[in-house]
């Protein structure tokens, strides 16, 4: 597929095809609706929907977020419709638009990632999974499936069991290696792999001598965290043959080329939305005068293309 | 309890963009309190009083979020549509917001959210300010001494500020509404004790059937109006705030408890649901303070 200006852009990501490597980051993007008064979703690579579990959840009590320097924390507890909820009420209006849609699925153990992953399964109009085990694993005394590569494995393994659709898993950058996280979940058979998650974070009322989020801790996101998360997807994108995907304090399209030239295969937007709805198709758009710029014609010429 | 929902002017949901604001002026009225005169463009969605917007400075990437502020004023004046913003140095970002001038450029996302529904013939409509609170009831004054010319009834604020020296443009809510009652903190001038003592006390004059109550400030006062509204079946509207970084509903950051009346949703978004609940839908224990 090639562009207005020639210029091709088209991504295989373990057998999903995107127009352009620029997708959403789950939880910045909601199910679209919200960006659909300001940009045209048709125009994404793939929209990432909000994490979704078997059954709705209410999320944490307020305070949820608080902004740090060139980032924020957020400790919104993974509010969501729920899987059947989103497939009934979520998905009719997205499936309006020539866009894939990405089912960002979550649990409590691995049977509940399997369950939600079947369902998705079924439902039309979902083109790939993408699997956050950044999530607590209640039976194993609350430690995140994404820390253990065992647990990662296993997750991953039962995922790819449940559904014909490509898996992508999602890694939390709370880890001391990633890279052997990132073999242990290409190893159960994952299609691809997008990283950072968020990095868990503190930010304290010092006048009252409280925490400014009522969960104590939340995920630090925003381009404060772009230089970790660059730093693991190259790491990545050396450890595993599988595509990867560049998520972290993407703002710009420069940041975006950063993962790109780092190795990823496509990026995804997601504090940027919060700031500017308008991010993403600022960054595709930049992507292509750059290229136009640089005389590149194929993306494929210049993923992967760090010099060191 | 009733709410104000059912029964309300026809207003348009007026669609949101994202515009750059001119600073006309940006000064401080008093100590870290401040008013920011902006040019808009003339396309500029009008919004309805109790609509907020994310306010960005156009330079600068810290801080990078925007930050929530209701309109306070919206006019045309030689041709350009002119908006006001009050409001107070909080933090961060607001105290970088309070450092631009005159030909600085902010990005305005907006108008955003659920504003105040106003209700046909009522006799009584009753604005309750508290401190800063007063930012969006005065865009609701100007909205209904305009509509209500027309229309029997009286428009009442009460307004209760820290001290006599920290009220905002008395002189112009005079002229807008049909009486004023004040009161601070320390006594300086009018009722010396919350504002709130003042709703309480005048409250039972209020036909509930024919009254309608409006009101904007800090938590606490906002959940003692609760309290009154519920006490003596009046409908009130609150404007309530919380922290937000997308203003859209996106990110779900600035969520308030429903009420058991409300168990659709556990949680609603300020920016979407909300700035602007009935008293009844919110769950008023959902946080300390």
């Amino acid at each position: 597929m090639k562009d207005n200006n020639s210029r091709r852009l088209a991504v295989d990501i373990g057998g999903l095809v995107l127009k352009n490597p620029v997708m959403t980051a789950s939880g910045t993007f909601g199910y679209g609706e919200e960006y659909a008064s300001f940009i045209d979703l048709s125009v994404l690579g793939a929209i990432v929907v909000k994490g979704l579990s078997i059954t709705p959840r209410e999320g944490n009590p307020p305070s949820r977020i608080m902004e740090t320097a060139s980032g924020m924390l957020n400790a919104v507890g993974l509010e969501n419709v729920g899987v059947r909820a989103f497939i009934d009420v979520k998905l009719p209006f997205l499936r309006e638009f020539d866009v894939p849609v990405i089912a960002n699925i979550l649990g409590d153990t691995p049977e509940e990632y399997c369950e939600v992953a079947h369902i998705v399964n079924e439902a039309e109009g979902i083109h790939a999974l993408e699997v956050n085990i950044s999530c607590p694993n209640v039976a194993k005394g609350g430690i995140d499936f994404g820390v253990n590569p065992d647990l990662a494995f296993k997750v991953t393994e039962g995922v790819k069991k449940a559904t014909d659709l490509p898996v992508i898993v999602k890694l939390t950058p709370n880890v001391t290696d990633i890279t052997e996280i990132a073999k242990s979940v290409e190893d159960a058979g994952a299609d691809a792999i997008s990283l950072i998650n968020t990095l868990t974070g503190l930010s304290i009322d010092i006048e009252k001598r409280i925490p400014h989020l009522n969960n104590i801790t939340g995920g630090l996101s925003g381009p404060a965290i772009k230089p970790v998360a660059l730093r693991m997807v190259w790491e990545v994108v050396r450890a595993v043959s599988i595509p990867v995907i560049g998520v972290g304090g993407i703002m710009k399209a420069g940041d975006a080329l950063e993962f790109l030239i780092a190795g990823a295969k496509a990026v995804q937007v997601g504090t940027a939305n919060f700031v500017n709805p308008r991010s993403t198709v600022e960054i595709i758009d930049g992507i292509v005068a750059y290229m136009e710029r640089k005389g590149i014609d194929d993306i494929e010429d210049l993923i992967g293309t760090l010099k060191t | 309890m009733g709410g104000l929902r059912g029964d309300v002017v026809a207003m348009a949901d007026p669609e949101k963009s994202i515009e750059t604001g001119i600073i006309i002026s940006n000064r401080e009225i008093f100590k870290d309190h401040f008013l920011m005169i902006l040019r808009v463009p003339t396309d500029f969605r009008a919004s309805v009083p109790g609509q907020f917007l994310m306010l960005r400075r156009e330079e600068g990437d810290h801080p990078f979020l925007g930050r929530p502020f209701s309109v306070h004023s919206l006019y045309s004046i030689d041709g350009d549509t002119v908006m006001e913003i009050l409001y107070r140095i909080s933090g961060t970002g607001t105290a970088l917001i309070a450092k631009l001038n005159a030909d600085d450029r902010v990005t305005i996302l907006g108008p955003l959210g659920r504003g105040f529904d106003v209700p046909r013939r009522k006799k009584k409509i009753v604005l309750i300010a508290g401190g800063m609170g007063i930012a969006p009831l005065f865009y609701l004054a100007e909205s209904l001494a305009k509509k209500r010319r027309d229309e029997l009834g009286e428009t009442v604020l009460y307004y209760g500020a820290q001290s006599s020296q920290y009220f905002c443009g008395l002189d112009r809510l005079k002229r807008l509404c049909s009486s004023l009652k004040l009161s601070t903190d320390d006594g300086t001038a009018g009722y010396h004790g919350p504002v709130t003592d003042l709703v309480a006390d005048d409250a039972l004059s209020f036909e509930r059937d024919d009254s309608a109550l409006f009101a904007c400030g800090p938590y606490g006062m906002i959940k003692e109006m609760a309290r009154i509204a519920g006490k003596f079946s009046i409908p009130c509207q609150v404007s309530v705030e919380e922290k937000m970084a997308c203003g859209i509903g996106a990110c779900l950051g600035c969520a308030v408890r429903a009420s058991g009346e409300n168990t659709s949703k556990r949680f609603m978004r300020v920016c979407k649901e909300g700035p602007v609940f009935d008293t009844g839908e919110i769950d008023w224990n959902y946080r300390e303070g």
